[in-house]
Formats: structure tokens, C-alpha cells, sequence
């Protein structure tokens, strides 16, 4: 089942895909590539958007898009993967495919990591509010820094222990 | 955020952050004299950032925190987050360990199940209800006492490898007994209500092809129509090994989703029940864990978990880059989709008076969408 659903999608995209095990689809595709396939993937039954996420390989200077999708019809969930790189995090958006579902997905990201989908025409602040710092999930945001940093004083003798190297 | 007016008949309402229904969040309602024009949600008051803080811990830690993703059903988030490190680690779980997981997990599910009754009880204005679901609740508190030593939060009882210890002796007698208690409740439960059927009765119809699009999942979706659980879709654990069924219903309104909760507490006292009957002798943790060690390095690779928690399908996206760390984690919730479009969805057109029924009849946990 997960070979048919595998070879079908290869058949029409360059893509890189394994079976992990039953019922899951790890593919690897271009940013460019990205919403041909999102639209191939619902037309063959992928029409559950289950998360995106997003990973920041701070080494690699890039972020990786994930998208989990299931499909009701064959039971399998298949996972997209994207990069974009760190200095460029646009990436278009997949709210004409799945709707209202990937909208919520897309602004939580948004807020999160800084990524922006091209298309979504709401990515104001889900969580945050009067948030002025850097996107606070990216890797090279130290929040323990900047909590202390903001909110306690080190000449304080009760909170000067929060300055001591852990 | 300012409260605008629009026109003499238009204003603006909040429903919640201080409403004694709402729990820790807020929906902005554009009303036109009675009925509701747009609504928006504003979540974030319970947001910790769950999934920043476990990049900066090791498994063990982390199953403590994974409590905390949902007051309302703990132990089927520990579940969650423990089965993505197993699969991570290729960990060989104990026959006897998997068993006490659905156990747990079955109980944690029927006490959130009654919670839902009682909440859907105090917002349509049936106070009854909700005293009994809450007296109800505790038999199953005092097992989670004596079992994992915590009344509410178990602190990490379903870990990574099995469970943190085995059942007490006397504990299956014990759970038999508090069943029993809850199917004395159902009875009371199942009555039909004119409190219930006047609030509920074809209010916030939600209709399948929405639902799917929405991102419903579990008991919502399945009060539209579609059969889809993930224990039976993807079974994990042994739940393959069980016999119980998957409750629908075709009409989608607040009192279908209702009645799908009180049929699911059934379903899982047959589950429970079972489970018991089929309990292996043997460990209750795989090797590995059984003595604690700090610095287990989690192997290079990346898993996404599904499980049914009470309110619907919960994901975590789990990788690794090889450190003791996970790199990075992603917690589906599935109040996330319950609470910002399909709400927002439901809404549109109703009136105030229904706000209550519809929010409560879509199980909805606060904590579970902020994380």
C-alpha cells in the first residue's frame, strides 16, 4: 500500500522518499516543487492536514517545513519536507489547498520561527501579545538570556543568582 | 485591543478570558443585536512554550512535563510523548507495560469524558450534572492516587520504555470497582434531559465536508459522520488486540457530540475491562530504563506520533540530532483546530445565548491549543 501511494507520487515528481514503516511516507521536494505535489498529494486522497511544523537546522542555515498529512481513504501518513534557507523564509503558502486548517498552521509558524507563507493573508500574532523580541522558537534565541536580561537585575542580591553560569 | 464600535446595532463581545465558563481563553464576538456576526479567537493565555522547553531537556524530564499539555487528560499525553521516544529509540516495550498504558490511558480518557459532561452540563444550566460528573471524577482521581501518586498530574507515570512502576496489589480489584461506579453513572447520565435537548438540539450543526476541512478530528468529526478513530485506524500499543467499537453519529450538532462522549466511556470501560481480563505477568519497563540514567543519547532520525486522546488526534513530531536532547518538538493539539476555525466557523450566525453549548460541546481544552 505505502509502495503504490510512494510510486505514484514518483511517478509524476523528483522527489525523495522512503517508507519509515507501515502506514508512514517520509518525501523529501524542492521549495519550487512544493505546491504542484501538495496539490497532487489531496487530489490522491491526502485531504487531512494533521501539523506543519517547522525545524531550524541552525547548522545547515536553513529551516525545514514539515507538512504531516493523513489520508482517511488509504491510512497512511505521508510527511512533506521542504527547506528554505534562513536568509530567505518565504516560502508559498498552502492555504488554497487545505483551507482554514493550514491557515492556523501557517500563522503559528509564522509567529514562531519568522517563516513567511506567501499567499496567507492573516500572520498576525497568535500567541504573543506585545511580543518585541526575535521569533522565540529559531535555535539562536536564548531565552533564558533574555529573560534575564529583561526582567531581573543582577545588583539585586535575590535575583543576582540568576546571572551564575549553569 | 480596543473594544471599536461599527454601527448602532454592531458591538463587540468577549467571550472569556474572565467568563466562568471559558477556562484560560477568549473569543471576540461582532454581534448584531442578538446574533453573532464574526467571532475570532484569542488564544495565548496559557501559552508555556511546551516545546521549546523539552529541546532544552532529556526524555525523563520531559515526561513530566508532557503532563502539563492537557490538565484534563494528563496520562494520554504521556502516552503521546513517551511512544515518539520509544519509536526514536527503537525500544522493545514489555507486553505487561503495554497493557497498564492502555489501562491508564482508558481511565484518564473516561475521567476527561465526565469532566466534558459536566462542563456541557454547567454551561447549558443542568448544575446537577455537573456536581455528579465531578463527584463521579474523583473515584477515578483516587485510583490515579494510588497508582501513579499524583490525583491529577500522574508527573511523568507513562514514560519513555514502559511505566514508571507496576500496579499496586489489590489495584484491579480496585479499578473493577470504581467501573462499576461509572456505569452506575452513565445510567444517570444517559437519560434523556430536556436541559440537554432544548441547548443542544441542531445547535452549531457542523456538517463533514467542514469538519475535514477544518481539521476536525475525533469525537467532533465523528459526530459528523465519519468513522475514523485513530486506535483502530493506526493501533498502537494493543489496542489491535481489543474488541470495542468506534460511536457515530450523522446529525453533527452539540447534542450528537455530546452523546458521542457518553457512548466513548462506554467504550472505554469495555476497553478497561479487557485489558484487565488480559493482564501478562513481566516487567513494566523495557531494560534500558529500569535503572535511571541521564545521559541516554536519543539516535539521529525524526517520528511523528499519532494517538486519540479524548479530544481527537494528537500528534508530536519528534527529531533528533543524536545529542540526550530532542532537537526539536512539535505538539499537535487537537483543541488547536477545535478551538480557533472551527469555533470561529460555528459561531458565525449563532446566537449569544448558544455560545456556551457550542463551545463546551467541542470538548475543548485551552491548555492543549496553547501548549
Amino acid at each position: 500500500m505505502e509502495k503504490d501511494v510512494l510510486n505514484k507520487i514518483s511517478a509524476k515528481f523528483e522527489v525523495e522518499g522512503k517508507i519509515q514503516r507501515k502506514q508512514r511516507i517520509w518525501i523529501k521536494v524542492d521549495k519550487e516543487d512544493l505546491i504542484d505535489l501538495c496539490r497532487f498529494v489531496k487530489e490522491i486522497g491526502f485531504g487531512h492536514l494533521s501539523a506543519i511544523s517547522v525545524t531550524d537546522w541552525l547548522k545547515d542555515g536553513e529551516y525545514e517545513v514539515t507538512y504531516h498529512l493523513w489520508s482517511y481513504k488509504d491510512k497512511i501518513l505521508l510527511t512533506l519536507k521542504t527547506r528554505i534557507g534562513r536568509d530567505d523564509q518565504n516560502i508559498n503558502s498552502v492555504v488554497p489547498i487545505w483551507g482554514e486548517n493550514a491557515q492556523i498552521h501557517e500563522r503559528e509558524m509564522h509567529e514562531m520561527f519568522g517563516v513567511e507563507f506567501e499567499g496567507n493573508n492573516d500572520l498576525s500574532p497568535l500567541f504573543l501579545e506585545d511580543w518585541e523580541g526575535p521569533p522565540p522558537f529559531r535555535k539562536d534565541f536564548d531565552w533564558g538570556k533574555y529573560v534575564r536580561e529583561k526582567y531581573y537585575n543582577k545588583k539585586n542580591e535575590r535575583e543576582n543568582i540568576y546571572f551564575e553560569e549553569v | 485591543m480596543e473594544m471599536e464600535s461599527i454601527s448602532e446595532n454592531e458591538y463587540e463581545l468577549f467571550f472569556g478570558p474572565a467568563h466562568p465558563g471559558s477556562g484560560n481563553f477568549s473569543v471576540r464576538l461582532k454581534v448584531d443585536g442578538e446574533r453573532i456576526v464574526s467571532a475570532r479567537a484569542d488564544p495565548g493565555y496559557l501559552h508555556r512554550g511546551f516545546e521549546k522547553l523539552m529541546e532544552y531537556r532529556i526524555p525523563i524530564q520531559n515526561a513530566v512535563l508532557s503532563d502539563r499539555i492537557c490538565v484534563l487528560e494528563p496520562l494520554n499525553w504521556n502516552l503521546v510523548h513517551a511512544e515518539a521516544v520509544d519509536e526514536l529509540m527503537s525500544i522493545e516495550i514489555p507486553e505487561r507495560a503495554k497493557y497498564i498504558r492502555v489501562i491508564m490511558a482508558e481511565l484518564s480518557r473516561i475521567q476527561s469524558h465526565i469532566i466534558w459532561y459536566g462542563v456541557v452540563s454547567m454551561g447549558t444550566g443542568f448544575d446537577t450534572g455537573f456536581k455528579i460528573a465531578f463527584g463521579y471524577r474523583d473515584y477515578i482521581l483516587d485510583l490515579f492516587e494510588m497508582i501513579t501518586g499524583g490525583r491529577v498530574y500522574p508527573a511523568g507515570y507513562i514514560c519513555p520504555g514502559g511505566v514508571r512502576r507496576d500496579l499496586p496489589e489489590g489495584a484491579e480489584e480496585k479499578i473493577l470497582k470504581v467501573l462499576e461506579k461509572m456505569e452506575e453513572m452513565l445510567e444517570f447520565e444517559k437519560m434523556e434531559n430536556p436541559f440537554h435537548l432544548d441547548r443542544m438540539k441542531d445547535v452549531g450543526v457542523l456538517e463533514l465536508k467542514d469538519a475535514i476541512r477544518l481539521g476536525a478530528t475525533g469525537p467532533v468529526l465523528r459526530a459528523s459522520g465519519m468513522k475514523t478513530d485513530v486506535r483502530k485506524d493506526e493501533p498502537y500499543e494493543v489496542y489491535d488486540k481489543l474488541d470495542f467499537e468506534v460511536p457515530v453519529r450523522k446529525e453533527g450538532d452539540a447534542y450528537a457530540r455530546y452523546w458521542i462522549g457518553l457512548e466513548e466511556i462506554q467504550q472505554s470501560i469495555n476497553i478497561v475491562k479487557q485489558a484487565l481480563n488480559n493482564l501478562p505477568d513481566g516487567d513494566f519497563i523495557a531494560k534500558e530504563f529500569k535503572k535511571p540514567k541521564l545521559a541516554i543519547k536519543i539516535p539521529e532520525g525524526e517520528v511523528y506520533v499519532r494517538n486519540e486522546v479524548a479530544r481527537g488526534e494528537a500528534g508530536i513530531y519528534m527529531a533528533s540530532d543524536g545529542g540526550t536532547k530532542p532537537y526539536r518538538v512539535k505538539i499537535r493539539g487537537p483543541s488547536f483546530l477545535h478551538m480557533i476555525p472551527v469555533l470561529e466557523h460555528l459561531l458565525k450566525g449563532a446566537e449569544i445565548a448558544d455560545v456556551p453549548a457550542i463551545y463546551w460541546s467541542l470538548n475543548v481544552c485551552p491548555a492543549d491549543l496553547d501548549r
